[in-house]
């Protein structure tokens, strides 16, 4: 059993790295496997610096394969393990993010999106949305949670660990290089103290000398028939539990004219655009899918179906927007796109935008 | 003012982010609200190294910014780089003792200081960055010189234990630098 570092709320003024290895810690997660990749690696330095105290476990394996199939070990054995990366780490961990979803792993990890393709930049990006919601070959039995800051990182890291226990889907935070780097204040707090009991972890293989009975997972079928037997009873619980899952935010979406729909860090930059635009007498509003896998699809059609014009914004290059326009097929609502490949969104690139559409409204 | 917006961009190695941590702990520490971004690439050394720093009196909400109220450049490739970050409202401050040319965008003040020179010439090479921290604490004029002096001590109190001239330096170095925007009557 590790040790808690949090046991009452505690304010700190924390780079998001630091926080989503305290959140991890108050989770109470056992192992940590990982490779080091810019922007995440004070997640794993951080979670190092607390072993002494914490006394949880480490591996730094070769690279993000071995940190991806390492953490399946871990958890197969029974621990709450975890990992993270980012970039081309994220790209190279999909075959072990795969054999998650196969065998039913509760395979939690941290991504911190930075600018691709390839190397491309350390900084920031939301580039990797399609990659952590649908990468790997299969069919994004995923859950994803798009964090928006600091508080957003804590809280939903200790979320991440039991719904993948819960569900035993995998479970990523989708977060990105901001987030990982910039410093902002936080609260930080024993999960116990809001409600929050951490789901019991056990061994996935069954139990030591066989106090349970063998349990086999696959990831291997000898016919198609039988694979997709295995995935339509998958995809039939994804579609179930889905509802228990999906979270949003609106933020004065009730009578919003331009309904902005973003996701992560771009969202807040939104929320600060809603204010401004508002005050300028222009009816915005803000709708931001906080699962992004799944989609919170009826709120979100709602919301749409309100507005007069949809304005989808992303630091990429339209990931979140197509996954959601076919979630809102069939609606007319026109929309426009203010897309930044790489690049942060800032609130008054989002005002000038909408400003413009107020002039002259999409037609899309 | 209810949100003061930061750029302070220069080489890597210049001490950049240093002095910017520096800043952001003084201002969680006075019971500011704060946001601040690194910015930089993958070299240990050279390349642009951009702190977007936000210290306010309520929450904030956008992360990055698009202008900067005080745009403070400290290299040739930081002017490139960051008169996008100037407008009309900004404040911009470059060090004429490194670059060799002038910031050419529109904006309130553009005022130059000789921070580099003055540290090797007077102090040492080593507090260039913080007779920048002075020059950035008088221009935001938002934070107290003891709310500085207190995250120094935060960030570098072992060093000055070990080597009490230590703080005598930077202490110096610290108000020479308000002394320059003194000066320059911003």
């Amino acid at each position: 059993m590790v040790k808690k570092l949090i046991t009452q709320d505690t304010r700190m003024f924390l780079t998001g790295n630091e926080v989503i290895a305290y959140a991890a810690n108050a989770a109470e997660a056992e192992f940590m496997y990982g490779y080091p990749i810019t922007p995440q690696n004070e997640i794993m330095h951080t979670w190092c610096k607390l072993l002494p105290k914490t006394e949880a476990g480490f591996l730094q394996t070769e690279d993000e394969i071995s940190a991806g199939f390492s953490t399946i070990g871990g958890i197969l054995a029974g621990k709450r393990a975890f990992t993270a990366t980012a970039g081309p780490g994220n790209v190279i961990m999909q075959d072990a993010q795969s054999m998650a979803e196969m065998m039913r792993i509760p395979f939690v990890c941290a991504v911190m999106q930075r600018g691709g393709p390839s190397t491309a930049t350390v900084i920031y990006a939301q580039q990797e949305t399609r990659l952590t919601c649908f990468g790997g070959n299969g069919e994004g039995f995923r859950i994803v949670y798009s964090t928006a800051g600091h508080q957003d990182l804590y809280d939903y890291m200790i979320k991440a660990f039991n719904t993948a226990w819960k569900y035993r889907f995998p479970t990523f935070m989708l977060a990105d290089g901001y987030q990982g780097k910039m410093r902002e204040p936080v609260t930080l707090y024993d999960p116990a103290s809001r409600g929050i009991k951490m789901v019991p972890v056990e061994a996935t293989l069954g139990g030591a000398n066989g106090s349970r009975p063998v349990n086999h997972v696959r990831n291997t079928f000898n016919l198609e028939e039988e694979l997709m037997e295995v995935l339509d009873k998958y995809q039939e619980e994804f579609d179930r539990i889905s509802p228990e899952i999906e979270e949003y935010l609106e933020y004065k979406a009730d009578d919003a004219e331009v309904l902005i729909i973003a996701h992560g860090i771009v969202a807040r930059s939104a929320m600060t655009a809603v204010d401004e635009l508002r005050a300028k007498g222009i009816k915005a509003g803000l709708f931001r899918p906080i699962t992004l896998r799944p989609l919170a699809v009826k709120p979100l059609r709602a919301a749409v179906a309100r507005a007069k014009q949809v304005l989808f914004t992303e630091s990429a290059n339209g990931q979140l927007a197509q996954m959601v326009l076919e979630k809102i097929y069939g609606l007319q609502t026109p929309y426009s796109t203010l897309f930044k490949m790489g690049v942060g969104v800032t609130g008054d690139d989002i005002v000038q935008k909408v400003e413009s559409m107020v002039k002259e409204p999409a037609t899309v | 003012m209810a949100r003061t917006r930061i750029v302070l961009a220069g080489e890597g190695g210049q001490g950049v982010q240093s002095i910017a941590k520096i800043l952001v702990e003084a201002g969680y520490e006075a019971g500011k609200e704060i946001l601040y971004i690194p910015n930089f690439g993958v070299e240990q050394r050279g390349g642009v190294s951009i702190a977007f720093c936000q210290i306010a009196d309520e929450k904030i909400g956008e992360p990055r910014f698009s202008k900067g109220d005080i745009v403070i450049m400290l290299s040739d490739r930081a002017i490139d780089r960051c008169c996008t970050y100037v407008n009309e409202n900004s404040t911009v401050i470059y060090d004429s003792s490194v670059c060799s040319k002038k910031p050419e965008c529109k904006a309130k003040n553009i005022i130059s200081v000789e921070a580099n020179k003055i540290a090797n010439e007077q102090l040492s090479a080593r507090v260039f960055n913080i007779i920048v921290l002075g020059v950035l604490l008088s221009a935001t004029n938002v934070l107290k010189l003891s709310d500085i002096k207190n995250a120094m001590e935060m960030a570098l109190g072992k060093k000055f234990d070990a080597k009490p001239e230590l703080r005598d330096l930077n202490y110096k170095a610290l108000e020479m630098g308000m002394g320059l925007i003194e000066k320059a009557g911003v």
